[in-house]
């Protein structure tokens, strides 16, 4: 073999790499096929399958199926991928399904896929996905305003209002995690205006190594640091452990968005001071039970009341439920995820 | 003089020694003992992997499954240490074993069926990351026992700086290091590593001279399985969460690391010394960045224009080199 050619072959294998890294999909489990025929057919997809996010989500809709008495399941692509997405959700359209309930990677690429499921009658509703177009309604389980600001309300109640501080996202594309720091950061430029943001936002919040290896930087970069605040559910966790090994959980406080089994250790040593999130498993029963109701010919209502989780104030076709869940060292261990 | 003059290492190396300049002249506390140590235990990970991608490269192979192995020989080790205890050694074992045979069965396969190894590498990759995450679930994993969880903060040598914050050389470093040491007399004393670097250069010929390519094949992956399970414990050890998606993806960078450091992707060349150049530069480069202050936005930018302007480089006094044979070879 010559050389052009190796030279050629492996600059093919690798974008074959890439690709096939990408489209290696293992779509779950299918629904079992014997279920009577007047059941609704509700598919809830998710970014991606596997990770302990979805796999909480995925309770709630299973809940939901066995109480509401709908056949309600949990599909998603293996990787994050907007494109696999699409394409799991055109499966479920000519799959004929009644509803789809979608938590997107990327709102604008389903605008398409979710027009063609409108043409044939399915209801779609998404969930993290506040601009999204084409759905019927979109289920939010934190005001993101809200969310974002008590980030830093929580933070200053740590650090007091003056000092500098540096923000964690899951990567510098994820829409919610960016919303969330940009109203956090108008917060703090109304309400706290001693407080300092070091650096641009660092996109290491997915992965807990970089979050560990990029706080030691900025320990270093910058010495008056007194606080993070994280987006992404590995990036509190891995600045935690940076400040263990360093011995300074007492002169640096973390906030930010985790897992609770995942973050109790950093929260009990008190590395980790504060952790805010919602429940997914509230997510999935809600996007579940909202599908019935459309499908029963209810329509969505301001004030209407999704069983255990809270009342719906609509907001266009926004429906949003107040469910911010504060973990702490006390409730850590009773919250079950 | 000359003789360094003309060698890639040299380069890298003043590369390095230029950006530590600038990175200091902006933040002083870049060029601390404390960084070093910080940056030799964050990094221990990378280069642990880059060895073994050094010496499949020099066998005239590639591996692109490694990622891969040392994700399941985490798993496995991170089950097996939480379900039945055991000590470091039982968990380093384990993870080896595991390293070991699916490096094993690239090596059967590349020789067996003659693929090459870059298709049958992204096609185990596929499958061992697939299979995980079928069995698996893609759970994470935490909750290590105590002992598992102490020796991630082991220091062999322990300093306090200014602030009174103790830190020190990590014992994860010096796994790297005996790695190292150990990588370094196989390809230099070693009948063994002479016969990686013949059969790099040369398949045939080094098989006529009598190195039997099967066992020297199936050293090399076996090896690169071996120091994948190394670098999978100790990605456990670093952050205490086993995690599906935590290594794979990682591939691209180790390669990029060893090829900075001048191996090359056609087999027969490439130097321990190179390769840990290569490791330092990246590590360099990503931990200066955020000392110098430089916003976030920029990091794959930089890193993708190192790469870029070294290997073309060491591209360049190739050729040069080559146009002076053939000039030599004309008169």
């Amino acid at each position: 073999m010559t050389r052009r050619t190796t030279l050629f072959l492996i600059t093919l294998a690798v974008a074959l790499a890439s690709f096939l890294a990408v489209s290696c999909a293992v779509p779950a489990q299918q629904p079992a096929a014997e279920e009577p025929a007047e059941e609704y057919e509700i598919a809830v997809v998710v970014k991606i399958t596997g990770i302990p996010w979805f796999n909480r989500l995925e309770e709630g809709v299973k809940q939901a199926a066995g109480e509401l008495g709908v056949n309600a399941y949990q599909v998603g692509p293996a990787d994050a991928d907007p494109a696999q997405q699409a394409k799991v959700i055109e499966d479920l359209i000519s799959k004929g399904v009644d509803a789809i309930a979608v938590v997107p990677n990327d709102a604008k690429s389903l605008e398409p896929v979710f027009a063609k499921a409108k043409e044939k009658g399915i209801v779609v509703l998404t969930h993290e996905s506040p601009d999204q177009v084409g759905n019927d309604y979109d289920l939010e389980l934190i005001d993101n305003v809200k969310f974002g600001q008590h980030h830093w309300d929580k933070l200053v109640e740590n650090t007091g209002d003056s000092g500098q501080f540096a923000i964690y996202v899951g990567s510098l594309t994820v829409p919610l995690h960016n919303l969330w720091a940009d109203e956090g950061l108008k917060h703090v430029e109304q309400e706290y205006p001693d407080l300092e943001l070091v650096t641009e936002r660092i996109p290491c919040g997915e992965d807990q190594e970089l979050s560990r290896q990029k706080m030691l930087e900025l320990l270093k970069a910058y010495p008056d640091l007194k606080g993070l605040v994280g987006f992404g559910s590995l990036g509190p966790p891995g600045a935690a452990q940076a400040l263990q090994e360093k011995g300074l959980c007492d002169k640096i406080s973390v906030v930010g968005t985790v897992i609770p089994s995942h973050a109790a250790p950093y929260l009990k040593n008190g590395c980790l001071d504060h952790g805010i999130l919602w429940d997914p498993k509230d997510a999935g029963y809600g996007l579940v039970w909202m599908a019935q109701q459309m499908l029963d010919g209810k329509e969505i209502q301001n004030g209407m009341e999704i069983p255990e989780i809270g009342e719906i104030h609509l907001d266009g076709n926004i429906a949003k439920v107040d469910a911010m869940l504060d973990i702490t060292a006390d409730n850590v261990d009773d919250l079950g995820f | 003089m000359k003789k360094w003059l003309r060698r890639h290492e040299t380069y890298v190396f003043l590369v390095i020694v230029l950006f530590s300049i600038i990175i200091t002249s902006q933040n002083a506390s870049f060029l601390t003992l404390e960084n070093l140590f910080d940056l030799l235990k964050s990094y221990s990970f990378l280069g642990i992997l880059a060895i073994g991608v050094l010496f499949v490269l020099i066998s005239g192979g590639i591996d692109i499954s490694f990622t891969a192995v040392a994700t399941v020989a985490m798993y496995v080790m991170a089950i097996a240490t939480i379900q039945y205890g055991g000590n470091m050694l039982t968990a380093f074992l384990i993870a080896c074993s595991v390293g070991v045979a699916l490096g094993l069965i690239n090596a059967v396969i590349i020789y067996v069926f003659n693929i090459h190894s870059i298709i049958t590498t992204i096609a185990t990759l596929n499958i061992f990351y697939g299979v995980l995450t079928v069995l698996s679930g893609g759970k994470w994993i935490y909750g290590f026992p105590t002992w598992f969880r102490e020796f991630a903060d082991r220091r062999v040598l322990t300093l306090t700086n200014e602030a009174g914050v103790q830190y020190g050389l990590s014992t994860i470093t010096l796994i790297w290091l005996a790695i190292l040491i150990m990588a370094w007399v196989i390809l230099r004393y070693t009948t063994l590593g002479r016969g990686l670097y013949a059969m790099g250069g040369n398949p045939d010929s080094a098989a006529r001279v009598g190195f039997n390519i099967f066992r020297l094949q199936m050293f090399v992956y076996a090896f690169m399985g071996f120091l994948a399970g190394i670098a999978g414990v100790i990605q456990a050890l670093l952050v205490q969460t086993v995690a599906p998606n935590s290594i794979v993806g990682k591939e691209l960078d180790v390669l990029a690391a060893v090829v900075l450091g001048g191996a090359s992707l056609f087999g027969g060349t490439g130097t321990l010394l190179g390769t840990m150049l290569g490791v330092a530069l990246i590590a360099v480069m990503s931990n200066g960045l955020t000392m110098m202050r430089v916003p976030s936005f920029w990091y794959n930018v930089f890193i993708g224009l190192i790469i870029i302007i070294s290997v073309s480089a060491s591209a360049y006094r190739r050729r040069q080199r080559e146009r002076r044979m053939i000039a030599v070879e004309a008169e």
